[in-house]
């Protein structure tokens, strides 16, 4: 029974089922109205062919690239400060020190709050006037800290925010590969004279390989489609007009279904490139690696 | 003594890409390839040649890599 492919197919049927309607079937649509003109308030309704007109509106269109571009920034200041912070709260969640219990469960806290919540609690310490931080900053710094005006200023909170939400996903998803390291290597790099970078560089990162593929494969796939709690923070403002803001507003308040599509279908590309550039990149799969 | 397992024991396509493919990771790459090309072609190329000449050398680069890539 077990070597039975068709008993196989069976039970993979349900997901496969589930996938195809909900994932495949509105890619296939978006994938044809990215190839028509769509506006509900059109002089002419409905859909209208229009080939790759979409497409060569969406590469001379500045407001896309620059949106592109910030979302690049964002997403890779957040996801390398993420795993840095992640390994080494991992490293330290694996040793033991007084009220480790309860630190262990207080700082996967960020991860319980909707994205949306996130947004808006840092919202609340960061609009002037109000928030602690703006008035913070000016008492102690001297520094005017409004992100409404500054797009660095509300990139730079958009990207600690993301950091505040996202490392106890990192810090746990890499102590599940620390722990699962075994001990006999690390140790046997010690009795060769290894010292603590080289056994970290040599064994424990080629270790950790696969889970840090899929960790960073998750927060590249959610930091480029993030909107809701970037958008509760800053309204979208300079700084943070990320790529699913820029689709969100040319959908929603444009109504322009068919442009709209086109740039959700290049973004895609654009993360299924990056993951798997990275896939080789870290997966060992280049010639002459060992896996 | 554990068996030190290489790319090369899965029986992996060599081909010119500097790492080893099957036939699904030479006709994604292709697919890549062909999609960038359109998009370059779109913003650079278009007021000079048509769009079909990208599709063309897009298609000539995509028999490439799947075959001997």
């Amino acid at each position: 029974m077990r070597n039975n492919p068709r008993i196989g197919w069976l039970l993979l049927s349900p997901t496969l089922l589930i996938l195809l309607v909900f994932g495949f079937v509105p890619f296939l649509y978006v994938l044809f109205v990215g190839f028509n003109e769509w506006n509900i308030f059109a002089a002419e309704e409905g859909l209208r062919f229009s080939g790759l007109d979409n497409y060569r509106r969406l590469v001379f269109d500045e407001d896309f690239t620059t949106s592109v571009q910030l979302t690049l920034k964002f997403a890779t200041f957040a996801i390398l400060s993420e795993l840095i912070l992640g390994f080494l709260l991992a490293q330290m969640l694996t040793r033991k020190f007084p009220g480790k219990w309860f630190f262990r469960i207080i700082h996967t806290f960020p991860l319980m709050v909707a994205p949306i919540a996130v947004g808006a609690i840092w919202r609340l310490l960061v609009i002037p006037g109000f928030g602690p931080v703006p008035f913070f900053l000016d008492r102690w710094f001297d520094i005017k800290y409004q992100i409404g005006s500054y797009p660095d200023q509300a990139l730079w909170t958009s990207v600690i925010m993301d950091v505040w939400h996202w490392t106890p996903f990192v810090t746990l998803t890499m102590l599940a590969g620390l722990s699962s390291i075994p001990r006999e290597p690390v140790e046997q790099a010690k009795v060769d004279g290894a010292n603590r970078l080289q056994v970290f560089w040599y064994v424990t990162l080629p270790f950790l390989r696969p889970v840090l593929l899929t960790t960073v494969f998750i927060r590249i796939m959610d930091a480029i489609r993030t909107v809701d709690e970037v958008w509760m923070l800053a309204g979208g403002g300079p700084g943070t007009r990320f790529t699913g803001i820029y689709i969100w507003r040319v959908v929603f308040p444009r109504t322009d279904y068919g442009y709209g599509s086109s740039i959700s279908l290049i973004t895609l590309y654009l993360t299924i490139v990056l993951c798997w550039l990275l896939f080789i990149a870290i997966s060992g799969r280049r010639k002459g690696e060992v896996e | 003594m554990q068996e030190q397992k290489t790319n090369k024991d899965k029986k992996e396509f060599d081909g010119f890409l500097p790492f080893y493919t099957n036939a699904f990771d030479r006709v994604f790459i292709s697919v890549v390839i062909l999609i960038g090309i359109h998009l370059l072609w779109l913003r650079f190329m278009e007021p000079a040649l048509p769009i079909e000449a990208a599709t063309v050398i897009s298609l000539v680069i995509a028999y490439y890599v799947v075959r001997r890539g």
